[in-house]
């Protein structure tokens, strides 16, 4: 509890971290801040064209099956990659300044959320754009299931980030891992798919069901259901407390270590 | 916590693993366990510190001493491995400065960014905005991006923000060396208006003189422990001969080191001589500075520590005299003051500098120079002599005051350093108050 409180009363040093994370990132580029708009859309527009001239998918209008899952795992995939190292990258101020360590990991993966929403302006033009259409009875949903992704990938980044502080191999053994969970997720194909045998695989990863939420939500224009919800829920907060249990246990060595 | 503490550190220990070959990849971890060796090494051992809210310490030791980590237990960056550490209140350090800075952002968004580092809320840092960019003298450039300032700049608006971070406890490490000589007196000032405030100190540092003038007490830690602890007049001379004594060890074994080069050389181009020879000579001359050398210091370190040095060239007498040359003890207010010195010199003293100051005699430090303040032409002392120092007009108001007069040698190893040498004592007819007494007139209009 006590943690909690101070974490907010460094809220200010969190939102600047994201401030700044945002406007450095484009800085001295022509497009500046257009580019978080550009690159789904450039990435969707490359989509489309693979998809309806090169490659037939089973599904109708495949470019949109994939991009509305395609942006929430790359808010995931972004958090933990590059979470990974984010205490690391911050040597110095961690080895010269009291801060809660917490904040480092928050900060980095709220930048890859707003990021996320972002984008998803992006989808909302297109959905409305290409006569596809949305449902505010399910957006309704959309809140819900995106803080359940955060905190799923704020559990991850945190336990990656604390962990990496000892063992810098981990960053890099992330960048494969993450590659198979991507093709073991329905990113690319839905749950439907799946052969029954590999069920068991898909029901214990936690993205499955937040994926197949967002797809409800934006694709199928419907609300999600409960089971998918509470399942994704459940998952995440589980992997939260092993995340905040690992990087309290270890962040008071971290300047030790590094 | 006792009441009226702001920091207390009880029976505190710390040791760091150090690894003699440090591998952080799975690598170097499976294949290399036993390669990966390490020790412990105790740097901090049952450290008890406890700092009243106000009070100013500073941290002083020789290098590795454990001075730093104790600031960094302080700070909370590392943890003890036995022991607590308690402190009352909001802590800043000023020990990284600029943490954050992005350099394409303005100086007054990297404000923002800084600030919030050291924990200040939105409200706070709009608050102190003003000050801390008028402490910085960067009105001018606050809106341009950082990376376009000198490095002058950089450290200006970095220290400015930490300086105005308001905390119950500060800490400093080593970092009064910003900018210009100006700004490092603007600093110095700020400090003390802080402490003023009520605010807790704790400096680390290896200037005694920056912690003579802020802190009411010094601590000297020596290989983990507390080795001597109370006001800066009375740690700094036993602190400032321990270091001198091991100065003067290492600059002899250097001298050991280049005697044995050169007799190795005396060797190789005179064959001819036997070696037993030279080294007989060789050693003689050692013996023989060793014994001076042992018998100086000894003779030095009596007298309760009021005097102290390696006794190259000792002070003979001291004298006070007034303008019309008498001998004098008591002196008016405004009155000239002369100081005459009659010294001895047993072994040349190179580059020396002769310094005088005077204390009131509640320890306040009222003035104090020395010839290499004044930009006096380097000189050596090679034979006896005398020196005056003419004080003019000292309007030091009424009441006891004591002199210092110290002889060190160039690179600060003490030679003579003769605390409270001489009492003088001021009077005066006019009953103002304070310390000096300044001209003054009034006028009405």
């Amino acid at each position: 509890m006590h943690i909690l409180r101070e974490i907010y009363d460094y809220r200010e040093m969190i939102f600047s971290l994201v401030k700044r994370d945002l406007r450095g990132r484009y800085k001295g580029s022509v497009l500046g801040f257009l580019w978080t708009f550009l690159n789904p859309l450039f990435q969707l527009i490359v989509y489309t064209f693979v998809f309806s001239t090169i490659m037939h998918a089973e599904y109708d209008k495949y470019y949109l099956f994939l991009f509305v899952a395609l942006i929430p795992w790359i808010f995931f995939n972004t958090s933990v990659i590059g979470g990974a190292g984010c205490i690391w990258a911050q040597k110095d101020m961690v080895n010269k300044i009291y801060f809660p360590r917490e904040v480092l990991p928050i900060a980095h993966v709220i930048c890859q959320l707003i990021n996320m929403m972002l984008s998803f302006i992006v989808i909302f033009i297109v959905l409305i754009v290409t006569g596809h259409g949305i449902s505010i009875k399910a957006l309704a949903y959309l809140p819900i299931v995106i803080m359940v992704e955060f905190l799923l990938a704020l559990g991850i980044t945190m336990l990656v980030s604390s962990v990496t502080v000892f063992l810098r191999d981990v960053e890099y053994i992330l960048s494969i891992l993450m590659m198979a969970w991507q093709f073991l997720s329905p990113v690319m194909y839905g749950i439907d798919m799946v052969p029954e045998e590999l069920h068991v695989i898909f029901v214990l990863n936690p993205m499955t069901s937040i994926l197949t939420a967002y797809r409800d939500i934006f694709y199928y224009k419907e609300a999600p259901q409960i089971g998918t919800l509470l399942q994704a829920t459940v998952l995440g907060v589980v992997l939260l407390t092993i995340g905040v249990l690992v990087f309290e246990k270890l962040k008071k060595h971290f300047s030790e270590e590094m | 916590m006792k009441h009226g503490n702001a920091i207390e550190v009880s029976d505190v220990s710390k040791s760091y693993k150090i690894f003699i070959d440090k591998g952080n990849t799975i690598k170097e971890r499976a294949l290399f366990s036993k390669r990966r060796r390490h020790e412990y090494r105790k740097v901090l051992n049952r450290i008890n510190l406890e700092v009243k809210k106000g009070e100013a310490i500073g941290l002083i030791g020789h290098n590795g001493c454990g001075k730093s980590t104790t600031l960094k237990l302080l700070t909370k960056i590392i943890y003890p491995d036995k022991g607590a550490i308690e402190i009352n209140g909001r802590v800043s350090s000023l020990i990284e400065l600029g943490a954050g800075f992005h350099p394409d952002m303005s100086g007054r968004e990297n404000i923002y960014i800084n600030a919030s580092i050291f924990g200040l809320k939105r409200k706070e840092i709009d608050k102190r905005l003003d000050d801390i960019i008028a402490f910085s003298e960067l009105e001018d450039y606050i809106d341009n991006p950082v990376r376009t300032y000198s490095s002058g700049m950089y450290m200006r608006l970095a220290f400015s923000v930490a300086i105005n971070v308001n905390a119950d406890v500060l800490l400093i490490d080593e970092i009064l060396a910003v900018g210009d000589a100006n700004f490092q007196a603007k600093c110095f000032n700020k400090l003390r208006e802080i402490k003023a405030r009520g605010t807790t100190i704790v400096i680390v540092s290896h200037s005694l003189g920056q912690i003579e003038q802020i802190c009411e007490r010094s601590v000297w830690i020596h290989d983990g422990n507390i080795r001597e602890e109370g006001t800066p007049r009375k740690v700094h001379p036993i602190y400032l001969d321990y270091m001198g004594n091991k100065r003067a060890e290492i600059a002899e074994k250097e001298a050991d080191r280049q005697a044995g080069i050169s007799r190795d050389k005396v060797q190789r181009e005179n064959p001819d001589i036997p070696l037993s020879l030279q080294i007989e000579e060789h050693e003689n001359s050692e013996i023989e500075s060793l014994e001076e050398k042992s018998e100086s210091n000894v003779k030095f370190m009596k007298e309760e520590c009021k005097r102290w040095g390696n006794g190259d060239a000792q002070i003979l007498s001291i004298e006070l005299l007034n303008s019309f040359r008498e001998s004098k003890s008591v002196f008016e207010t405004g009155e000239k003051v002369i100081v005459k010195i009659q010294y001895k010199v047993i072994k040349i003293v190179k580059d020396a500098i002769i310094g005088i100051g005077i204390f009131r005699n509640d320890n306040l430090s009222c003035y104090g120079t020395n010839t290499r303040i004044d930009k006096l032409e380097k000189f050596d002392l090679d034979k006896d002599g005398e020196v005056e120092i003419m004080l003019n007009n000292v309007n030091l108001l009424s009441g006891e005051y004591f002199l210092d007069i110290a002889i060190e040698s160039g690179d600060g190893i003490p030679i003579d350093f003769y605390r409270e040498a001489l009492k003088i004592e001021f009077i005066s007819k006019i009953s103002d108050v304070g310390v000096m007494r300044i001209d003054h007139t009034w006028n009405f209009k």
